[in-house]
C-alpha cells in the first residue's frame, strides 16, 4: 500500500503521526530501555552488596562460632571420633541411616563434650539469624558429608548421618584455612536459596578435624529483590508517563499547535485567493506565535511572505486590468478602424454607369490600410487607396485623420494633385511622429470616362481598358504625403473606354510573402487578374486573394491585403452592365474586321477557353464559328471598305457556358434570315454560300441576332458539357 | 495551313495539315489553281488537317465540280472532327470518301 501524505489521512489517523504522538513514543521507548538497563544495574549492584553483606555476616559468625566453640570443650575429639566410627563401618552398614546406625555412634553423643557442643550450637542457632549451624566433616573416601553435630530444629540430623557430596563442591572448604571467606551458594526444596558458609576446626597437626557450617537463607535477599523490581518498575513507569505526558504536552504547545495554525493561516490564505477574499486580511500576522524559535522565525517570514504578495498581487492585479482595458480599447479602436471603410456592395445601386467593389483583409494587428470611393457630384467619382506607414494604434490614429482629410479636401477641391499637396502640408504641420501615408487618387469623370489622378509614392495602379488585358499602368510617383512639407504633386489624365476597369491596391498584395520569403510581386497579381473571367466584379478581387493564398501557403500574413476594382460602365451603359451586376462577367476586344485579324480574335477567344478549360470538341468548333461569323463581318459588313467589330466573350454559369457576341456596325445584316442551304442537292447543285452560318448554327447551342442602336448584334452560346 | 502537293500520271495528290478557315482557304485556292489544268484525277489527303471551316467546304465543292468533269475527285483520311463537319453539310453524300 503506497504510504499516505498527510492531506489523505483522517483525523484520528493525523493524531497519531503528530509530532506529539511521536515524541511520547519517542520518550516511552527511549525511557522503557534506559528503565530495563538501570533496573539490571541496580539488581546487580543490590544483589551484590547485599549478598556480599549476608555472606559476609554469616562467615562472621561461623568464624565466631568457631572460636567459641573451643571454650566448650574439645570439639575436635568428638568430630575425629565420629569420622573414626563412620570409617570403621562398612559400606552396607553405612547404606541405611536407621537407629541401629546411629547408635553406633553413642559412643561420641554420649560423651560429656557432645550435649555442650549441641547446646552451644542451639543456643547460637537461637541468638544468630542463620538458618542452620552445624558441625561436618567430609570424607573423601565415601564422597560423603559426615555430620557431627546439627541440632536446629528444623532439620535436625543425627551424629553419623551422611550425605552425599561430590567433591568439587566441598573442595575450596577444604583447601580453605580459615582466613577467607568461604560460602557456597545452593538451591534446595526445602529452603530455597542457601547460602553455606564454612570455617575449619583445626587438629594440632594443621589437618582439618572438621567443619563448623552455617546455613544462611537467601530468600529474603530474594523478596528484596523483587519488590525492590516491582517498585523500581512502578516508578520508572509512572515517571516515563510523567515525563511523556510533559514533553508531548510541551511540544504540543510549542511546536504542533504552532505549526497546525500555520498550516490553517496557508490554507486559509490560499482558499481566500482562490475566492477572490480581500487582500487586507492577515492570515500569518494574527497568529501571534512566540516560541522564540525557528518555528517563531517561519511565522515571521510567512507573515512578511503574506504583505509581499499581497502588495504584489495588488500591483499584478491593476496591471492585468489596466492591460485588459488597453485590449478592449485596442479591438474597438480596429472595429472602428474597419467600420470607416466602406463595405456595402455595389455601393451606388442606382448607378449603372459604374460599380466599385473593395476589400480589406485585416493582418492581427492594427494596420493602417485604407481605401474611399464617394461621389464629388454626380459627374464625379473619386477613389483613394493609401497605406499609412507603421501598425497598431499610431497607424490607425493617423489612418482616420489622413482619410477625413483626403476626403473633406476632395470634396472641396477636385482636383488630384492639390488634394494631395494640401493634405501633405496638413499632415506635415502636426507630425511630431515623422508617420507618413502613400495614396494614390484619382477622380473620373463618368461622363467622358476621363480619369485624373496623382500617386503620391503609393503603387502604380493596374488598368484594364475595355477589350484589352490588365497592365500596370506607370504612372509618375510623387513623394509620400506627411514626408516633406511643401510638395507638388503631378496630375496626369488617362481616358477609361466604356467597359474598362481600374484596379487599385497596397503593398500587402504584391508584399505578401510565402515560406520561403518570397513576395507574391507584381508579375504574378497581373497573371491572376488576366488568368480568367471573372463572373463578376467581386470575383476579381477573389481571384487575387485566391492567387495570394495559394502562392502564402501556410506563412502568416504581416499587413493588410487591401484591393479595390472599378468598373467604368460607360455614360450610357448598356444592358451589358446590368448582366453583369446580375452575375455576368465578359472580356471583350475590339478592332479592324478584316480577314487577317481572324487569328487575333481566335487567340483571344482560346485563351479564355483555355481558362475555363474548355473541352477540346468545343473549342474546335467555337473557332469554327469565330471564322465564319468574324469573316463575315469581314468580308460582307462594311465592304467595300473595312470597320471594327467588337469580339465579347462571356461566361454563364448555369449551365456552364461561353456566349460571344459579335458586334459591327456594318450594313443591317440576319444571317438566320437567310435560306438554308439545301443539303441534300448533289454536287452539282450544290450552292457555296450560306453553309458557314448552317454550320455554326448545327454545332451551337444557341445563335440570336439583333439589330440595335446601328449594330449588328450576333450572339452564340456554346454549353461546356457534352450533350 | 501547309499543302503539299504531288503529281503522278495525272493523280494530283493534295496533303492539308494545319487549319483551313477563312484566312487560308485563299492560299489552298491558288495552290489548286497552278495544277488544276494538268491533273485528271485528284486525291485531298486531309489527315493533318485540324479544323475547316466553310471557306474550305466551298474550296472541295468547288473543285469537285471541275474534277466530275475529268477523272473524278476522292477525300482521304477523314478525321472525326472533319468527318463530323462533312457530315453536318451532307457533303459526306457529295464527296468520295475513303
Amino acid at each position: 500500500m503506497p504510504k499516505k501524505t498527510i492531506k489523505e489521512m483522517s483525523e484520528l489517523e493525523r493524531r497519531r503521526h503528530s509530532l506529539e504522538a511521536k515524541t511520547f513514543h519517542a520518550v516511552l521507548m527511549g525511557s522503557l530501555i534506559l528503565g530495563v538497563m538501570s533496573l539490571i544495574l541496580g539488581l546487580g549492584l543490590y544483589v551484590y552488596s547485599l549478598g556480599n553483606q549476608y555472606i559476609n555476616e554469616a562467615f562472621e559468625l561461623t568464624k565466631n562460632a568457631e572460636g567459641v566453640i573451643e571454650n566448650v570443650g574439645d570439639v575436635r575429639d568428638i568430630c575425629n571420633e565420629t569420622l573414626d566410627i563412620y570409617h570403621s563401618l562398612s559400606d552396607e552398614e553405612r547404606a541405611v541411616q536407621d537407629d541401629e546406625y546411629f547408635a553406633r555412634f553413642d559412643t561420641v553423643t554420649k560423651s560429656e563434650v557432645y550435649p555442650r557442643v549441641i547446646d552451644f550450637l542451639l543456643e547460637y542457632y537461637a541468638s544468630s539469624d542463620v538458618n542452620d549451624i552445624f558441625i561436618a566433616m567430609y570424607d573423601e573416601e565415601t564422597q560423603a558429608l559426615v555430620y557431627v553435630a546439627d541440632p536446629d530444629d528444623k532439620r535436625p540430623l543425627r551424629t553419623g548421618a551422611w550425605e552425599a557430596e561430590t567433591a568439587k563442591e566441598i573442595s575450596q572448604f577444604l583447601n580453605s584455612d580459615g582466613s577467607t571467606e568461604i560460602y557456597n551458594i545452593s538451591y534446595t526444596d526445602k529452603y530455597g536459596w542457601l547460602c553455606t558458609t564454612g570455617v575449619p576446626i583445626m587438629n594440632d597437626d594443621g589437618s582439618i578435624a572438621s567443619f563448623i557450617l552455617a546455613d544462611v537463607s537467601l530468600e529474603e535477599l530474594l523478596h528484596g529483590m523483587q519488590s525492590f523490581t516491582i517498585l523500581y518498575t512502578i516508578a520508572t513507569v509512572l515517571t516515563v508517563l510523567l515525563l511523556g505526558f510533559l514533553l508531548s504536552r510541551h511540544i504540543r504547545k510549542n511546536m504542533v499547535e504552532p505549526i497546525n495554525m500555520i498550516a490553517e493561516a496557508a490554507e486559509a490564505y490560499v482558499k481566500d485567493k482562490k475566492d477572490g477574499g480581500t487582500l487586507s486580511e492577515n492570515h500569518f500576522k494574527g497568529l501571534g506565535i512566540d516560541t522564540g524559535d525557528e518555528i517563531e522565525n517561519l511565522y515571521f517570514t510567512l507573515s512578511d511572505m503574506e504583505k509581499d504578495l499581497n502588495a504584489y498581487e495588488e500591483d499584478l492585479t491593476k496591471a492585468i486590468q489596466e492591460q485588459q482595458r488597453i485590449g478592449t480599447e485596442l479591438d474597438l479602436a480596429k472595429r472602428i478602424q474597419e467600420d470607416m471603410l466602406p463595405t456595402i456592395f455595389p455601393p451606388f445601386p442606382e448607378r449603372k454607369d459604374f460599380d466599385v467593389y473593395a476589400s480589406m483583409i485585416p493582418a492581427k494587428e492594427v494596420g493602417g490600410d485604407f481605401y474611399d470611393y464617394f461621389l464629388i457630384d454626380d459627374d464625379h467619382l473619386c477613389i483613394i487607396m493609401a497605406d499609412v506607414s507603421g501598425k497598431g494604434i499610431p497607424a490607425a490614429l493617423f489612418m482616420m485623420a489622413s482619410k477625413i482629410l483626403l476626403k473633406t479636401t476632395a470634396m472641396a477641391i477636385p482636383e488630384p494633385g492639390k488634394i494631395l499637396a494640401r493634405v501633405n502640408n496638413q499632415i506635415c504641420n502636426n507630425n511630431s511622429l515623422e508617420m507618413f501615408v502613400t495614396a494614390w487618387l484619382g477622380i473620373l469623370e463618368l461622363s467622358t470616362g476621363k480619369l485624373t489622378a496623382a500617386n503620391a509614392g503609393h503603387e502604380y495602379p493596374i488598368i484594364r481598358q475595355h477589350g484589352g488585358r490588365y497592365e500596370l499602368y506607370r504612372d509618375r510617383h510623387g513623394f509620400v504625403m506627411g514626408g516633406m512639407e511643401g510638395m507638388e504633386y503631378k496630375e496626369y489624365e488617362v481616358l477609361l473606354k466604356p467597359g474598362s476597369e481600374v484596379f487599385l491596391y497596397t503593398d500587402g498584395v504584391t508584399e505578401a510573402a510565402n515560406e520561403k520569403n518570397e513576395q507574391f510581386g507584381t508579375k504574378r497579381l497581373l497573371e491572376s487578374l488576366n488568368s480568367g473571367l471573372a463572373p463578376e466584379l467581386k470575383g476579381v478581387l477573389e481571384r487575387v486573394n485566391d492567387a495570394v493564398d495559394v502562392f502564402v501557403g501556410d506563412a502568416p500574413q504581416f499587413d493588410d491585403i487591401t484591393m479595390l476594382c472599378l468598373y467604368y460602365a460607360g455614360a450610357d451603359a448598356t444592358d451589358s452592365s446590368e448582366e453583369q451586376r446580375e452575375g455576368r462577367y465578359m472580356k471583350e476586344m475590339t478592332l479592324e474586321a478584316t480577314v487577317g485579324n481572324i487569328p487575333i480574335v481566335t487567340d483571344f477567344i482560346n485563351t479564355e477557353l483555355e481558362a475555363l478549360e474548355c473541352p477540346m470538341k468545343a473549342q474546335m468548333q467555337i473557332d469554327i464559328a469565330v471564322d465564319e461569323l468574324f469573316g463575315n463581318i469581314a468580308q460582307y459588313a462594311y465592304d467595300p471598305l473595312t470597320g471594327p467589330a467588337t469580339v465579347r466573350v462571356e461566361v454563364d454559369d448555369d449551365p456552364m457556358a461561353v456566349i460571344i457576341t459579335f458586334i459591327d456596325h456594318g450594313k443591317p445584316y440576319d444571317p438566320l434570315a437567310g435560306k438554308e442551304p439545301d443539303i441534300t442537292l448533289n454536287a452539282e447543285d450544290r450552292e457555296v454560300g450560306g453553309l458557314g452560318v448552317f454550320l455554326v448554327k448545327k454545332t451551337m447551342d444557341e445563335i440570336t441576332y439583333e439589330y440595335k442602336n446601328g449594330q449588328n448584334i450576333l450572339k452564340i452560346r456554346k454549353n461546356m458539357q457534352e450533350g | 495551313m501547309t499543302v503539299t502537293k504531288t503529281l503522278e500520271e495525272k493523280v494530283l495528290n493534295v496533303k492539308v495539315e494545319g487549319r483551313l478557315d477563312t484566312a487560308t482557304a485563299p492560299a489552298l485556292e491558288e495552290e489548286l489553281a497552278e495544277v488544276m489544268d494538268e491533273a485528271e484525277e485528284l486525291v485531298f489527303d486531309l489527315e493533318g488537317l485540324e479544323y475547316m471551316s466553310s471557306a474550305g467546304l466551298r474550296i472541295l465543292l468547288a473543285t469537285q465540280k471541275k474534277m466530275a468533269q475529268k477523272g473524278g475527285m476522292k477525300v482521304v483520311n477523314v478525321n472525326d472532327v472533319i468527318k463530323e463537319i462533312f457530315d453536318i453539310t451532307g457533303f459526306s453524300d457529295i464527296l468520295t470518301i475513303e
